[in-house]
C-alpha cells in the first residue's frame, strides 16, 4: 500500500548511511554488493545509481553527521514524501524534524547506522501522529446512545463507510441505527435506504430537502427508545469553502450534540486533504479520522497529513467496496508499512 | 479575484525582478523556488514541477526579451508559455449526436457530471438522453434519475438490474432518439480488475465517440496510476475535472492529461447542474499559480483596447454611455467584471464596497434590458423618462425596478469612472505598467 513511500525512505536510510561510511574511511565492497543489487531491484535507473554510491565506502568508526551531509539528501526525500502525497508544509515539517534528529548525532556505522536511520525517521514520523483512539473502547464506555457525526466533502465515501461501521459494531455486539442527515444529494436516501437494507439495519428519514439535525435528532430518540446502542448521523457532503453548508453543519452539531465527530476524507486525495480538514475541524472540532478508500493504489500520504494538520486520530481505514472493508488504524502499523 | 498569499508572493517575486532591472541568476531562482512551491501545493506531479521550472530558468536567463518588453513582462510569458504547454490546448467539443461515456474513481463525481454534460447539450440545443449503467452503488439510479428530472432529460436505468452491459445496451436501445447519451458507470480503481474489464465491455457496447475519465481535483499523486490503467483499458478522450469550488487547485488532472496523452475538457466548479464549464487553459493556469487572471487580462486587455469596443479614453472622462456598459456585459467572460479588473491594478481605488459587485444573474438581466433599449437610449441614458422604462421594461420582459436599477448602475460607473480620473495616472497607462 504504501510501497512507494517506503522504497523512497529505504533510498533515503542508504543514502545517509553512505554519508556516514564516507565520513568513516572507504573499503570493503562485497557487503555493498548484495544491498545494491536489493535496491536495484525496486528502484529506478537513476536511484540505483545514487544507491551504488552510497555503498561504495563502508567503514568502521565512529562519525559526526552535520548539515552539509544530509541536506542534499533530505531535499530528495521531501520530494519523495511529496510524490507520496504528503502535504508540502507537512513533508517540510517531517524533514526539518528528522535533520534535527540526525544532525550532530554520534554514530558508529558498523552497529547500527541503518536502525539508528529508521530510528530517527520514526520519531520524526510517529510525531506527527496524535495519540491513538481506540474506538470499540469509547464504544464500551460511554453512555448510551452514542451519538457519532460523519463529515466530509463530498464524494469521499461517507455513507459507505457508516455501512461498514455499522456492521462492525453488530459485530462486537452493538446496536445501531443509520439517520440520514443528506437530504440534499439527489439519491442519498436511496443509497443509505438501500445500505440499511443489506446490513438490516434501521434507516431514520425525513423528507428530500428536510432538516438534517431534525432527522438526527429524531435518530437519537429513536435510539433512547428503543435501546440502540449508538446513531450513525450521516450528512451531506460539503465543500469546506461553502459558508452556509458549513454553516448548517455548525447547527447540526449545536442540535444533536453528537459524542464523537468523525471527518471522513479519502485516501487518494492530495495536499487539499489539509485545507478541508483544517476547515471541518474548525467549523465541528473533530474528534477523529476516517481514510476511505486505502486500497485504490493509494501513495498513502493524506493520512500523514491530516494528522499532522489537525492533530487528531484516524480510526479507521476503508479498504475496499464490501460492508467488511474496514480496518482499525494503528499507527505502529502504519509507520512500519513505510519502514519495515 | 482569488489573490492568496502564493499568489502575492510570485508576484513579489515577479517585482523583483522589475527593480532589479536586470534578471540575475539568483531571482530567477529565486522565482522558480516559489513556482515549484505553488505547484507542488497544487498536487501537480512532482517531476512535472521539475521539469518545468528547470525550463523557467534556462530560458529567463538566456533568453533575450523580445524588443519591447521588459523584463518582467518577459519572465511572466516565458512561465505562461511553458504551463501552457504542460496544461494543454482547449478540447473542441463538436456540437453534433455523440455517445458519451464517463469512468472514474469512486466519489469523483461522474453522476452529477453526467447530469451537468446533459444540461449543457440541452442548453446548445441537443436532445440529451441519461442512462444508468451503475448497477452497483445503492442509489446511483435514484440519484441519476432525480437529476435527469431536474433537467428535464430522458433517463434509462433498471433499478433491480445488476448486469451493467445489458442495461446499457438497452438503454442505447431505449434512447435511440436523444441525439447525446451519455452513459454513467459505476466508480471503480485500477485494482478492481473484475470491474475493470465490466468497464472494456461497456465500452465495446456503447462504442463511445468520447470517453471523460472524471478526476476529483483533491486528486494527490495516485492520479498517475489510475489515468494510466483507465487510459490502457479503454482509451481516454479527455479528462473533466471535479469539485473546483473547494480550495483543491486540480493539479492532479495535469498528470492524468499528459499520462493519457488527452486534454481537459469541462470543469465541474459546484454542486448545481449548470455549474459545469468548458475548459480554458489560461485561467486554469492562473488557478494553479494562484496569481489570479494576470495574463489573461494582460492579452484580453490588449485586444479589447486595441478593438476599441470599450473607449476607454472617453470612458476616463466620465463620458460613459450604456452602450459602454453593455460592451462590459458582453465581455464579462472575457475580461472578467469591472470590480475583478479594478481589484487586479496595482495601487487601488477608494471604490465603495461591493459598488460593483453586480452578480452574474443580474448582468444577464442588464443586457437583456439593454436590448430592448434604442440606440439612441443607449447612447444617451439621461433621456430615458418614465414611459420610456415602462416601454423598456415591457419589451424586455422585466420590471420597471429593474430598468431603473440598471440606470443606477451605469450613473455609479459613471461616477466611479470620474474618480478615476482624478486620479493621476490615466488608465492606459496604468494597464500598461500593470502588464509591464
Amino acid at each position: 500500500m504504501f510501497d512507494n513511500l517506503k522504497k523512497k525512505i529505504n533510498i533515503f536510510e542508504s543514502k545517509v548511511k553512505e554519508k556516514t561510511q564516507e565520513k568513516a574511511s572507504e573499503e570493503k565492497e562485497d557487503k555493498e554488493k548484495t544491498q545494491e543489487q536489493k535496491q536495484e531491484q525496486e528502484q529506478e535507473q537513476e536511484r540505483a545509481s545514487l544507491g551504488q554510491k552510497a555503498k561504495k565506502f563502508v567503514t568502521e568508526r565512529k562519525v559526526f553527521l552535520d548539515e552539509d551531509d544530509v541536506e542534499p539528501y533530505l531535499e530528495e526525500l521531501k520530494l519523495s514524501l511529496l510524490k507520496s502525497d504528503v502535504a508540502l508544509e507537512v513533508s517540510e515539517k517531517i524533514v526539518e524534524k528528522l535533520e534535527s534528529n540526525l544532525v550532530g548525532e554520534e554514530i558508529k556505522w558498523r552497529e547500527n547506522s541503518e536502525k539508528y536511520v529508521k530510528k530517527a525517521f520514526k520519531e520524526a514520523l510517529i510525531d506527527v501522529f496524535p495519540s491513538e483512539f481506540n474506538f470499540f473502547d469509547f464504544i464500551e464506555e460511554k453512555d448510551k446512545p452514542i451519538n457519532i457525526l460523519f463529515v466530509g466533502t463530498n464524494g469521499v465515501g461517507k455513507t459507505t463507510t457508516i455501512a461498514k461501521i455499522s456492521k462492525a459494531l453488530e459485530e462486537k455486539g452493538y446496536s445501531s441505527v443509520l439517520a440520514n442527515g443528506d437530504t440534499f444529494r439527489a439519491g442519498a436516501i436511496q443509497q443509505l435506504d438501500k445500505h440499511g437494507e443489506n446490513i438490516d439495519k434501521k434507516v431514520i428519514k425525513h423528507e428530500k430537502g428536510g432538516d438534517p439535525a431534525a432527522v438526527i435528532y429524531d435518530a437519537v430518540e429513536y435510539s433512547e427508545a428503543n435501546n440502540v446502542d449508538v446513531v450513525l448521523g450521516d450528512t451531506a457532503g460539503r465543500m469546506h469553502t461553502d459558508v452556509n453548508l458549513m454553516d448548517q453543519i455548525k447547527k447540526i452539531k449545536r442540535v444533536t450534540k453528537p459524542d464523537l465527530i468523525v471527518f471522513v476524507d479519502e485516501a487518494v486525495a492530495g495536499s487539499d486533504a489539509v485545507e478541508r480538514a483544517k476547515e471541518f475541524d474548525e467549523a465541528v472540532d473533530v474528534d477523529a479520522v476516517i481514510l476511505s478508500k486505502i486500497d485504490a493504489d493509494v501513495k498513502g500520504g493524506a493520512a500523514i497529513s491530516i494528522s499532522h494538520t489537525i492533530e487528531k486520530p484516524i480510526i479507521f481505514v476503508g479498504t475496499g467496496q464490501g460492508y467488511e472493508d474496514i480496518k482499525e488504524f494503528n499507527t505502529d502499523w502504519f509507520v512500519g508499512q513505510i519502514l519495515e | 479575484m482569488v489573490l492568496d498569499k502564493l499568489g502575492s508572493s510570485l508576484k513579489n517575486s515577479v517585482r523583483k525582478i522589475v527593480k532589479k532591472g536586470r534578471i540575475d541568476k539568483e531571482t530567477v531562482n529565486e522565482l522558480a523556488t516559489d513556482i515549484q512551491r505553488a505547484l507542488l501545493k497544487s498536487d501537480v506531479d512532482v517531476e512535472l514541477v521539475q521539469e518545468l521550472t528547470d525550463k523557467i530558468k534556462d530560458r529567463a536567463l538566456n533568453e533575450e526579451p523580445p524588443k519591447g518588453a521588459s523584463s518582467r513582462e518577459h519572465v511572466i510569458r516565458i512561465v505562461y508559455e511553458e504551463m501552457l504547454e504542460i496544461v494543454g490546448e482547449e478540447t473542441e467539443v463538436p456540437m453534433e449526436e455523440q455517445d458519451i461515456m464517463l469512468v472514474g474513481l469512486q466519489g469523483s463525481g461522474k453522476t452529477t457530471t453526467a447530469a451537468k454534460l446533459a444540461n449543457y447539450f440541452q442548453k446548445k440545443g441537443l436532445k440529451p438522453g441519461l442512462i444508468c449503467g451503475d448497477t452497483f452503488r445503492p442509489g446511483a439510479y435514484n440519484q441519476l434519475k432525480e437529476l435527469s428530472q431536474r433537467i428535464d432529460s430522458v433517463f434509462y436505468g433498471e433499478k433491480e438490474s445488476e448486469d451493467a452491459i445489458q442495461v446499457v445496451k438497452n438503454g442505447l436501445n431505449e434512447l435511440k432518439d436523444s441525439k447525446v447519451r451519455i452513459v454513467d458507470t459505476a466508480g471503480r480503481h485500477s485494482l478492481e480488475s473484475d470491474l475493470i474489464d465490466e468497464m472494456e465491455q461497456i465500452n465495446e457496447v456503447v462504442e463511445p465517440d468520447k470517453k471523460f475519465l472524471v478526476i476529483d481535483a483533491s486528486i494527490g499523486k495516485g492520479v498517475k496510476d489510475q489515468a494510466n490503467s483507465f487510459n490502457e483499458a479503454i482509451g481516454i478522450d479527455g479528462v473533466i475535472i471535479t469539485k473546483l469550488d473547494g480550495t483543491a487547485k486540480g493539479g492532479g488532472a495535469l498528470t492524468a492529461v499528459s499520462e493519457a496523452e488527452t486534454n481537459i475538457a469541462f470543469l465541474g466548479t459546484g454542486e448545481k447542474l449548470n455549474e459545469l464549464e468548458e475548459f480554458e487553459p489560461d485561467s486554469f493556469i492562473s488557478r494553479l499559480l494562484g496569481m489570479g487572471d494576470i495574463e489573461k487580462l494582460a492579452q484580453r486587455a490588449e485586444e479589447r483596447l486595441s478593438e476599441e469596443e470599450m473607449d476607454m479614453e472617453s470612458m476616463m472622462k466620465g463620458d460613459i454611455t450604456l452602450k459602454d456598459v453593455y460592451n462590459q456585459l458582453e465581455s464579462i467572460n472575457k475580461l472578467g467584471p469591472l470590480n475583478q479588473i479594478m481589484s487586479m491594478i496595482p495601487g487601488g481605488f477608494n471604490l465603495p464596497d461591493d459598488a460593483l459587485d453586480v452578480t452574474k444573474e443580474k448582468m444577464q438581466i442588464y443586457k437583456i434590458i439593454m436590448d430592448s433599449m434604442t440606440e439612441e437610449e443607449m447612447k444617451n441614458p439621461q433621456k430615458i423618462n418614465s414611459s420610456r422604462v415602462e416601454r423598456i421594461a415591457k419589451g424586455s420582459g422585466t420590471t420597471r425596478e429593474s430598468v431603473n436599477e440598471l440606470l443606477k448602475y451605469h450613473k455609479m460607473m459613471k461616477k466611479v469612472m470620474k474618480q478615476m480620473k482624478g486620479g493621476r495616472t490615466p488608465m492606459k497607462k496604468m494597464m500598461k505598467k500593470f502588464m509591464g
